[in-house]
């Protein structure tokens, strides 16, 4: 992440116009920057989604396999989550620079997604106890400007609309053993749910207020941000304080009814624009990086 | 096991809203700058704490502050299936949880360009970990004669429904699959500076109603308050051990 | 020629593309803001980005930093989805260290690294998605990343692959043509002076027709070099009105 250095009377400058609701880029404290957002940019995956943020851009690519269920739930696929640093983002996460953030942010969207609704996960099985499906999502950090979080579970959102998993044939031979058949139509396909995929919400605590969708600049000014996961139906499926800061239980309380509030908000349009896209069909203009 | 329906008939015949009887120790690994034994229910951690010292790595270090190294382990046999000795991703997870909760409990101005290393074992892992971890540490923190704001202490949450279980014991933390496709299911934890009232760590997973979520933190929060005597004493038994001499001037 | 056959009786290949014929390029510099040079490449389905950042200090230890001239530090990642099947890991790998390698020397041939002793210029590709000339389709993204960054080059650096199958040289070759098993060459060429950065080939090639295979390379990173030089007039004619405004 391109490091900021932020000087103190910088910082009040911002803590004060945060306070009156004016933030510097002339946002109120609950808006979210301009975002851009094109489903379907990297052809050999089952789903993909590019997102840009401000200056943040992300690309999440999705790839369904298939594997063995997971002895605890056998008759449930499951999602692998990985988030790739690269060097494009910034030189220092070249080599193994990128890993530490990568887990970090891994580990969290498993938390994001651990519960039963998130995504049907019994849609996946094939043959329970024998073959599911593993969706793999590969998120991909290609600039990172602020609140990587948001635009992260907003790009996994839009790529798993956009996946499509092969409807797969099984056919048992004499002997009983199964045999698994792909689809060769490739319009023969099953299509996830996503109204349930929570979108991410990080909320940081700057003067006595908080923000919505924080740039760099205001990163530096927050001492502690609040990381809430709420779905179109405003529940909240994972609250992770961040930050090396502290903060009193009422603010997390009116941070959480902000989160929610700004979650459900969040959910609609994006919702309406990923199926706008879609009913546009093969007139879409794809753009991808050539923009 | 399921989780029974009669809220004192729970394992250990408590209430919902009771925590584990609590067993504290300050200062038990003679070798560490300061460390600490908590034993609640059959969870047992054992936190050592070492430091400051000069810092490993000379290109991370900060001119203004200290850093706060925590490594949160759990044993090979503390969880009913073994794990391994190299650290799982789920152990680097709960170290940065770790560290996110006790750094603002921590003066680490006092203490410029060093490092001071936590190091957290899990003897027995039933249940609640997290929140015991942080607990143990900022005992050992103490033991160590580090400067801090506040004692930080842990308590964890597991929502069923309607009801909260506080303090859970490994049973109830991962309930059986098949209960936890209803509503309202979920796990919190929260890290808490009882005299400053500020929650310094926070967190949850699961699937819950924004108004259930506030309810559960200001379960845990009451529940940490349970914890603050027990642990106060803990370490004011080994401050009285050690009794400084008074400074000569 | 087993299984699949790569040129038809009556000379197309399996994409329908003539023997000599490249793939579509398309082309954009400046992608990111904050790097310092970037750019975004696809030729056919094989798709790649480059950012350049520098030049700068040396980071980590100060030996590594030459006396005389700026070193290249370059690093090839392919993105875990880039391929059919799923990756691993994005780079580390052995094939992706010796590809980072062949950059670093390839650019080490065409930047003026002695103007700027004692820094540090960085290159980092990234493969999106990855159908045959992964190589030449990074070298040709970093040559317009470091032309955005501003970073004085002898030449540009073009790069592609050529084929040979039934005694007819194929030129920039896709994943199915590459992976039948036939000779591949890839050549990074400096179009102007007809310097060779780089050229490598694996399998074997009866050595008479190794100036045919070259020539048809030559040729294809000559076409490329058109694409190019379009590609960063345009940009730089649209950052000029910008400018204007």
């Amino acid at each position: 992440m391109a490091t900021i250095q932020v000087s103190e009377a910088e910082k009040v400058y911002i803590m004060h116009g945060v306070r009156d609701d004016l933030r510097v880029d002339g946002r109120g404290c609950e808006d979210y920057r301009h975002m851009e957002i094109e489903t379907d940019v990297v052809s050999n995956t089952d789903g993909s989604a590019k997102v840009r943020l401000g200056l943040t851009d992300i690309l999440v690519g999705i790839k369904a396999e298939i594997g063995r269920p997971r002895p605890m739930a056998p008759d449930e696929g499951y999602l692998e989550f990985f988030v790739d640093c690269s060097a494009n983002a910034t030189p220092e996460f070249e080599g193994r620079g990128g890993e530490e953030l990568g887990m970090e942010l891994s580990n969290s969207l498993y938390k994001v997604f651990n519960n039963r609704h998130s995504v049907d996960l019994r849609s996946l099985s094939i043959c329970p106890g024998e073959h599911c499906w593993v969706l793999y999502v590969d998120v991909l950090l290609l600039q990172c400007d602020g609140n990587l979080f948001d635009a992260m579970s907003i790009s996994i959102k839009a790529a798993l609309f956009n996946t499509r998993i092969p409807r797969v044939h099984i056919s048992e031979d004499e002997e009983g053993g199964k045999e698994i058949e792909l689809s060769d139509d490739p319009y023969d396909c099953m299509r996830l749910n996503v109204e349930n995929v929570p979108c991410i919400v990080t909320l940081s605590k700057i003067g006595h207020r908080h923000v919505v969708d924080a740039t760099l600049q205001e990163k530096a000014c927050s001492v502690a941000s609040l990381l809430i996961s709420v779905t179109h139906r405003g529940t909240v499926t994972c609250v992770r304080k961040l930050g090396g800061g502290s903060l009193d239980p009422d603010s997390i309380f009116e941070m959480t009814e902000t989160g929610k509030r700004v979650g459900k908000i969040l959910h609609g349009p994006l919702m309406e624009l990923l199926q706008k896209e879609e009913s546009l069909g093969k007139e879409r203009m794809k753009v991808g990086f050539l923009a | 096991m399921p989780i029974t329906e009669v809220s004192s008939s729970r394992q250990g015949s408590r209430g919902n809203g009771d925590v584990r009887p609590l067993f504290a120790r300050c200062g038990l690994v003679s070798q560490a700058k300061g460390s600490a034994y908590l034993e609640a229910g059959n969870t047992k951690v054992i936190c050592s704490v070492y430091g400051p010292r000069e810092t490993e790595r000379k290109d991370e270090t900060d001119m203004k502050s200290g850093r706060l190294v925590c490594d949160f382990r759990l044993a090979p046999f503390s969880c009913p299936k073994r794990g391994a000795w190299i650290q799982s991703a789920e152990e680097r997870d709960l170290s940065t949880g770790l560290a996110e909760s006790m750094q603002p409990g921590v003066c680490l101005h006092r203490y410029p360009r060093a490092q001071i290393d936590v190091n957290v074992v899990v003897l027995e892992n039933d249940g609640s970990v997290l929140a015991h971890a942080v607990t143990c540490a900022s005992m050992a923190l103490a033991d160590a004669g580090i400067e801090m704001y506040d004692t930080v202490l842990g308590c964890a949450l597991r929502q069923d429904g309607d009801r909260c279980l506080v303090d859970p014991d490994l049973a109830e933390e991962q309930g059986s699959v098949r209960e936890s496709y209803g509503e309202n299911q979920g796990r919190v934890a929260v890290a808490l500076l009882p005299n400053l009232n500020q929650i310094s760590g926070l967190q949850a997973d699961g699937e819950m109603r924004a108004d259930t979520l506030t309810a559960a933190v200001r379960m845990c929060v009451e529940g940490c308050h349970k914890l603050y005597p027990v642990v106060q004493q803990a370490i004011l038994r080994a401050v009285k051990r050690k009794a400084p001499p008074p400074p000569e001037k | 020629m087993a299984g699949l056959e790569l040129l038809s009786d009556q000379g197309y290949r399996l994409d329908g593309r003539k023997a000599t014929e490249l793939r579509k390029v398309q082309a954009r510099m400046g992608v990111f803001a904050q790097a310092d040079g970037s750019a975004y490449m696809e030729q056919g389905n094989t798709k790649a980005l480059a950012v350049v950042y520098g030049p700068h200090e040396v980071r980590g230890s100060r030996s590594k930093s030459l006396h005389d001239r700026a070193v290249i530090n370059c690093q090839y990642s392919m993105a875990t989805f880039s391929t059919a099947e799923r990756k691993r890991r994005p780079h580390g790998d052995r094939k992706s260290s010796e590809m980072s390698l062949h950059l670093k020397q390839t650019f080490e041939a065409a930047v003026l690294t002695q103007l700027y002793p004692r820094s540090q210029i960085d290159i980092y590709v990234k493969i999106l998605q990855s159908d045959g000339g992964n190589y030449s389709a990074c070298v040709n993204a970093a040559t317009l990343a470091l032309v955005d960054a501003g970073i004085p080059m002898r030449d540009y650096v073009c790069a592609c692959t050529a084929g040979f199958v039934e005694d007819t040289p194929l030129a920039d070759l896709c994943h199915a043509e590459e992976s039948g098993g036939g000779t591949t060459l890839s050549l990074a060429l400096l179009p102007r002076s007809e310097n060779i950065a780089l050229v490598q080939m694996d399998a074997r090639l009866h050595q008479d027709h190794l100036p045919a295979l070259m020539e048809a390379a030559m040729e294809a990173c000559k076409g490329l070099s058109k694409v190019l030089d379009s590609v960063v007039r345009q940009h730089l004619q649209e950052v000029s009105v910008q400018t204007r405004e």
